[in-house]
């Protein structure tokens, strides 16, 4: 059991240095540039199906997108463009 | 004198058509002006939410219709930075209705990167608990070996909360840091047979100790599509009073647990892409935890000499999933099913007598009615292997059974809504 703790543990730990380093090369693709569309696609389907835009209401997204901020650890930048778009089916 | 009456009734007529038109742009004023009420920004705002499971489970020994859950999450918003939340886990099991408080908090935005909690909460321990436990959510009808109710991972305690999203370049971090009640060690005057557990769902600390914790997670793509997440949280779970103050025996009267630590650490993984070579999306999600409590004595209810016993106490749980769904085929069905694959290890520690090493694999076909409606259908082999169950004492070995391992198959049919 100790041994797959360090084999895991090396592999994890050799895993997050390449990804660090490739995230530091990348293309440098700011949040601010996205619009909410992209936003919505991209950090809603991390846990869930993308939700319809036309499910809720304005003040009822502005609730959820709170709600979804503090769950999902979403940056307020991400969270404001996201309701944005729901909002903006509406 | 014709011309007279004319006159005094086109003037009569006159002016009940301007009074009609005058009440007429009057009502249509007021239902601007109300119309533009509504679309005024409210600021307190409450709405009803959750999720929901039926199903359908066929195993080795019955055939079961169940109502397995249903979870309302009340909302409440003030402003645009306060949010209090709440959710009911509601289920009826054994012919009972039982109603636990998931969790129930308020939350304050501070600044743009930092929100502070309190109140009962879901622990960011890990990805599984926090984000993916809701049935719409999971995409299978069962949890992970070890997540959940009497499970290794803390899911949701009463403390205080700081966390949020920072963006690093193209790259993104999360953070969430915690100290809660913590958890209690069960000391075997209630469940014998559980000496030595951890157990976290407790509304009154049993002591002065809080356990802390937090979840520091990366997502190094500009697209957000990988997470790796490093969890920790250190406890002290036994009272500062002996269970066994009164007992006759010295040696079991000396027995406490103010001393006893308890460590638990986890990473998770969870990649999720839009993939247009294979058509679809690809989600994998894993996580591995470790509990390691540190040593104390027990006592066996079946030992006659009352000897206390020790083990090693520790832990582990894994497990790891595989979900591909077509969602880019033109086909109205197709696109809507999805295939999973999961598989998931608990193991309990050796020489306690609580020790298990169970392991399931589940195979899973999901078709999506809505974005948050499904229907699962599930193959799920549970694997569990009690090994030699018993304790070693200073002076005997006792209560020594060797159960084997057996496996037992199960099928599931549920139904999973968001709403």
């Amino acid at each position: 059991m100790i041994k797959i703790k360090y084999i895991f543990g090396i592999v994890i730990s050799i895993f997050t240095v390449i990804i660090i380093l490739q995230s530091c090369t990348a293309q440098k693709a700011m949040i601010a540039n996205k619009s909410g569309a992209q936003l919505w696609g991209e950090n809603c389907l991390r846990c869930h199906n993308t939700p319809t835009p036309t499910d809720f209401n304005d003040e009822e997204w502005k609730t959820i997108g709170l709600h979804m901020q503090d769950r999902a650890n979403l940056t307020n930048v991400e969270a404001t463009k996201i309701v944005e778009f729901l909002c903006s089916a509406n | 004198m014709k011309k007279k009456i004319l006159f005094i009734l086109l003037s009569v007529l006159s002016f009940m058509f301007s009074k009609a038109q005058d009440s007429t742009q009057k009502q249509i004023q007021s239902l601007q002006d109300e119309i533009s009420m509504l679309k005024k920004p409210l600021k307190t705002h409450f709405m009803i939410r959750g999720f929901a499971q039926f199903g359908f489970d066929a195993s080795d020994d019955n055939v079961n219709f169940n109502m397995t859950s249903f979870n309302p999450v009340l909302l409440w918003r003030q402003g645009d930075r306060f949010l209090f939340e709440t959710e009911l886990e509601m289920e009826y099991m054994t012919n009972q209705l039982s109603v636990n408080l998931g969790y129930a908090n308020a939350s304050y935005m501070i600044t743009k990167g930092l929100i502070v909690k309190f109140g009962k909460i879901l622990i960011p321990f890990g990805s599984f608990g926090e984000k993916l436990h809701p049935s719409w959510v999971n995409k299978c009808a069962t949890m992970p070996l070890g997540i959940g109710h009497d499970g290794l991972v803390p899911m949701n305690d009463i403390g205080i909360e700081i966390k949020g999203g920072l963006q690093l370049g193209s790259s993104k971090l999360s953070y969430a840091l915690y100290a809660v009640n913590g958890p209690t060690i069960k000391d075997g005057t209630v469940e014998p047979t559980e000496a030595g557990m951890l157990a976290f769902d407790n509304a009154i600390d049993n002591n002065k100790n809080k356990a802390i914790g937090g979840r520091i997670a990366f997502l190094p793509f500009q697209n957000s599509s990988l997470e790796i997440g490093l969890s920790g949280y250190y406890g002290k779970p036994g009272s500062s009073v002996s269970p066994f103050a009164t007992d006759s025996m010295s040696v079991i009267r000396d027995l406490n647990y103010k001393t006893v630590t308890a460590l638990l650490t986890a990473v998770d993984i969870s990649y999720v892409k839009m993939i247009s070579e294979i058509g679809g999306v690809i989600d994998i999600k894993g996580q591995y935890t470790m509990s390691e409590v540190s040593k104390a004595s027990y006592i066996n209810p079946t030992d006659t000499t009352r000897m206390p016993y020790s083990f090693n106490n520790s832990s582990v749980a894994y497990y790891a999933q595989l979900a591909y769904r077509p969602a880019m085929l033109e086909n109205e069905i197709l696109k809507n099913v999805e295939l999973v694959g999961r598989y998931s290890v608990y193991n309990t520690p050796q020489s306690s007598l609580w020790y298990s090493n169970k392991s399931q694999i589940t195979i899973g076909l999901n078709y999506w009615l809505t974005w948050r409606t499904v229907i699962k259908a599930d193959y799920q082999m549970t694997t569990v292997d009690n090994g030699m169950s018993g304790m070693t004492s200073s002076s005997s070995m006792t209560g020594m059974s060797s159960m084997g391992a057996t496996t037992s198959n199960m099928i599931l049919l549920h139904l999973g809504i968001g709403f």
